[in-house]
């Protein structure tokens, strides 16, 4: 190959990011391939539209903005309420109208001005140790700043987005002095520091540091059928507790994954195609399947595996709530040192 | 003389332009900290601030203290020495580079930890069954991610102290030994003292910036911080202030380090001496230069890359491999380009402000190659708003029908391998320069050689090893790289390191370790071909 030859091949493969196919759809994403990878071969094959995808679990919004309307971004994909507020404050999505999204997410799950959607709910739980820990003597999110569980509790760094989030719903419901009452008297019950992801304070149960912790509900299905045995016997050391759930309580804390379509898509159609085909009865069945997600869709029935966790109730505080109080959050994590 | 006068121009404009078009990120970063933070600081002084600077402070000076001595040392042992295995151990002790240091954090906690097997084989042999049984230091805390840093990144050091101790002349050491004088404290230390200097400078940047083992180990440093403030309180104004604030940090350090080195000359300037030789070493000796030498070289690659081999458990996934071949390809054509480009504008930034002994212009060179001490993703967002700033005004040819942008391909990722990873290469051309003499290239222009003949004929191949060294290292470098590979990348684009993260970014280690093997893998090729080339005569 000569010298010239060599500097094209170079040229075509720096500019050659954006060649444009006939249908398709471009997805910046902040949940990882691997897990979305699944619904999008479906799309593909339901719809004949490729889809393109760029992951990154921070940034992707300022990116979207310094692109502005040269952006190649139809969809944005996020795993939390928080990162879909942060496009929507930013002015990141084009509202668009779509009959079917409306009736397959009820309307607290999606934004009023109709730019972002709910798609998929988690919901953050208590895990305590089967042998260590009576069931029932936990029964809501208060009771973890009680002092007898001194030293008995494990979480991961208060400053991540699901500690931050179930904050939030805790200010929300007590207001912001007794929030932060119950955060410092989580932190003088904590059997270590602050580490690691909601997998490691299981991890941490089963090899008896520590006796509660709280975890997103999907990573106990992760590790109850994961293909490696040991982490099957961390998820079977468990009892799960869906706090606050008393007649008169506001029910256990959820969060969303959610989505939208970026402001200046050129594949318009295709993106709102794309989110109705995840709030569908089929891509709704799959989140739970492969990752222990309820589905948003009213008409869609939780798997039977998420099921026999037990039914729930849900707090029905407005989403966009907790997005709104994550600063005030933060602010009491640093105070009390979450 | 006029026609003269026009060449430096040229050639000095031309490197001013580059340095000043790096700069541009951070000036935008420097623009979007102006703006209301709501009274975020007086809150951050209160609670976090103090504890961020403190560990970073901490962390940063752990650090060079470890890996200096680590590579230091081992670097004196293998440059006076020769004994049994040396050949190897001189270039084991480089492998370590090749891993990079997030990998060697997940796997060391897993191995460390609590439900680790180093405490289950504790507790099975002393009986104990709780934690509450016994003290272990805990893996995920200061301690834990000095020693990981540091065995990942004394190579630096290593290899530029090693080549220092090299090429000292034969002549110092007699003398230093005729009047009975430490060799090392009186010769080879001080000698080496550049070379060394830039490798822990190297070393305390990639520190301040390190966001993966950090954020693992839940260390609360300034880079954590930034993180803290931009997605936690939704801030970019705020968390572009500190982002800031840590880098002139870290300019004060560099400049009081060059201050400090003002006044001193380190090359050479007698003809033809003799490089010092090594002695040979037997018995008790022996083994115990080499148990040191095999320290550094088995915390930073045998340990963890044994403890990845043996996550490679279950059956093995063909398709796995295969897509891992493509990523693989990607990563070589991207890390080959990024530290082509890098070393190009290395070498012409160090050439030309050496030759042109332009004061103002090494300090701007300088100064444009401090991006390394930026946390990648925050200067990713610098690249980002100047790519788009620069979009916009390639709006008008769409006016001529085209449609012309350079957000979101790989140009702008190679633009931001290029600030971050200049300091690699300019270190590189800069010690190799420091080596030669001025004298040289005075003679050069006095004998009427022209400013670019100068440049092209005397200055470029006395330091061609240089260049080539410090282009090896950028190239693992761009392998390793993660934050801003993973944000400024195009649609299914994925780098080894990219494709490593997101399985290791939610502890999925089985999952992880095919593509964290493969970046190991390709990046021990470069390194041995590396330790060949430095063996070779420089001229």
């Amino acid at each position: 190959m000569g010298l010239k030859n060599l500097f094209l091949v170079i040229i075509t493969f720096i500019l050659n990011a954006q060649t444009i196919d006939a249908r398709e759809v471009n997805i910046y994403s902040h949940r990882q391939p691997f897990l979305i990878n699944p619904f999008l071969e479906k799309f593909t094959e339901k719809t004949g539209i490729n889809t393109n995808i760029i992951y990154s679990a921070q940034g992707l919004a300022q990116r979207l903005n310094s692109e502005g309307k040269n952006s190649p971004a139809d969809v944005i994909l996020t795993v939390d309420i928080a990162s879909l507020i942060v496009y929507h404050n930013m002015d990141l999505f084009l509202p668009i109208s779509s009959e079917k999204l409306k009736q397959n997410i009820p309307s607290h799950l999606r934004s009023l001005d109709n730019t972002w959607f709910g798609l998929s709910k988690r919901s953050r739980i208590i895990v305590t140790s089967k042998e260590r820990i009576q069931s029932r003597s936990i029964t809501n999110i208060e009771d973890l700043s009680d002092q007898k569980w001194r030293g008995k509790i494990c979480t991961r760094p208060g400053s991540h987005d699901y500690n931050r989030a179930l904050l939030a719903s805790i200010i929300a419901e007590h207001g912001e002095e007794k929030a932060e009452k119950w955060a410092s008297g989580l932190v003088a019950n904590l059997a270590r520091r602050p580490q690691g992801n909601d997998r490691a304070q299981v991890k941490a149960i089963f090899e008896g540091q520590c006796d509660i912790a709280i975890i997103n509900n999907y990573y106990f299905g992760l590790l109850k059928y994961s293909d490696i045995p040991e982490e099957r016997d961390w998820a079977n050391s468990l009892n799960l507790v869906f706090p606050n759930q008393g007649e008169t309580e506001r029910g256990a804390h959820i969060n969303i994954s959610g989505g939208g379509v970026a402001k200046h898509a050129k594949n318009k159609s295709e993106a709102i195609a794309l989110l109705e085909f995840l709030t569908n009865k089929e891509s709704q069945d799959l989140y739970g399947k492969i990752n222990f997600e309820y589905p948003v869709n009213p008409k869609v029935a939780p798997t039977i595996e998420l099921q026999s966790w037990g039914n729930f109730k849900s707090d029905k505080i407005s989403i966009s709530t907790i997005a709104r109080l994550s600063g005030v959050a933060q602010r009491i994590i640093d105070r009390v040192g979450w | 003389m006029l026609k003269l006068l026009r060449r430096i121009n040229y050639w000095k404009c031309f490197v001013y332009l580059i340095s000043l078009t790096l700069l541009c990120p951070f000036i935008s970063l420097f623009l979007i900290s102006f703006g209301d933070t709501d009274g975020l600081w007086a809150h951050l002084f209160a609670t976090v601030l103090i504890k961020y600077v403190a560990n970073t402070l901490a962390l940063m000076l752990g650090v060079a203290f470890l890996s200096g001595a680590f590579g230091i040392l081992t670097a004196w042992i293998v440059s006076k020495y020769h004994f049994m295995f040396s050949k190897y151990i001189d270039f084991m002790l480089l492998l370590p580079a090749a891993c990079p240091a997030y990998l060697v954090a997940y796997s060391y906690t897993d191995f460390f930890e609590y439900a680790g097997p180093v405490q289950g084989f504790i507790r099975s042999l002393m009986g104990w069954s709780s934690a509450s049984d016994y003290y272990f230091p805990e893996i995920r805390s200061l301690g834990g991610a000095i020693f990981v840093l540091s065995s990942v990144l004394y190579p630096y050091i290593y290899l530029l102290a090693r080549t220092a101790f090299r090429q000292i002349p034969e002549s110092y050491i007699e003398v230093s030994s005729l009047y009975k004088r430490s060799e090392f404290w009186t010769i080879g230390f001080p000698l080496a003292r550049p070379a060394i200097a830039a490798g822990v400078a190297l070393v305390s940047m990639e520190v301040v910036s390190d966001f993966g083992t950090v954020e693992y180990f839940s260390l609360q440093t300034l880079t954590l911080g930034i993180f803290n403030v931009w997605i936690g309180m939704n801030s970019i104004t705020a968390a572009a202030q500190l982002a800031t604030c840590s880098f002139v940090f870290i300019i004060i350090l560099l400049v009081l380090e060059m201050k400090s080195r003002s006044g001193r000359r380190f090359n050479d300037t007698s003809k033809n001496q003799r490089s010092g030789r090594t002695k040979k070493l037997v018995g008790a000796k022996a083994i115990f230069c080499v148990i040191l030498c095999l320290l550094p070289f088995c915390f930073g690659f045998l340990i963890p890359i044994s403890i990845l081999i043996s996550n490679l458990v279950g059956p093995f996934k063909w398709l796995n491999l295969i897509e891992s071949l493509v990523t693989l390809r990607n990563t070589l054509m991207l890390s080959l380009i990024g530290a082509s480009l890098i070393m190009l504008i290395a070498t012409l930034i160090g050439s030309v402000s050496q030759v042109s002994a332009d004061r103002k212009l090494q300090n701007l060179a300088s100064f444009s190659s401090t991006g390394y001490a930026f946390p990648g993703t925050i200067l990713a967002l610098g690249v980002m708003i100047f790519f788009g700033f620069i979009d916009n005004i390639l709006v008008f040819t769409e006016s001529f029908g085209w449609n012309l942008y350079l957000s979101g391909t790989l140009s702008a990722l190679l633009f931001a391998y290029l600030i971050r990873f200049l300091a690699v290469g300019y270190g590189s051309v800069l010690s190799g320069l420091s080596k030669t003499s001025p004298n040289l290239v005075w003679a050069s222009r006095t004998l009427g050689l022209s400013f670019s003949s100068t440049i092209t004929k005397i200055s470029i191949p006395l330091i061609k090893r240089s260049i080539i060294a410090g282009g090896v290292l950028v190239f693992v470098d761009i392998m390793k790289e993660l934050p801003m590979t993973l944000l400024l990348r195009p649609f299914n684009f994925d780098t080894l390191a990219t494709s490593t993260y997101q399985f290791a970014h939610d502890e999925l280690m089985t999952e992880a370790s095919l593509p964290a093997l493969l970046i190991v893998l390709s990046g021990l090729i470069p390194i041995v071909f590396l330790n060949k080339l430095l063996k070779q005569p420089e001229f």
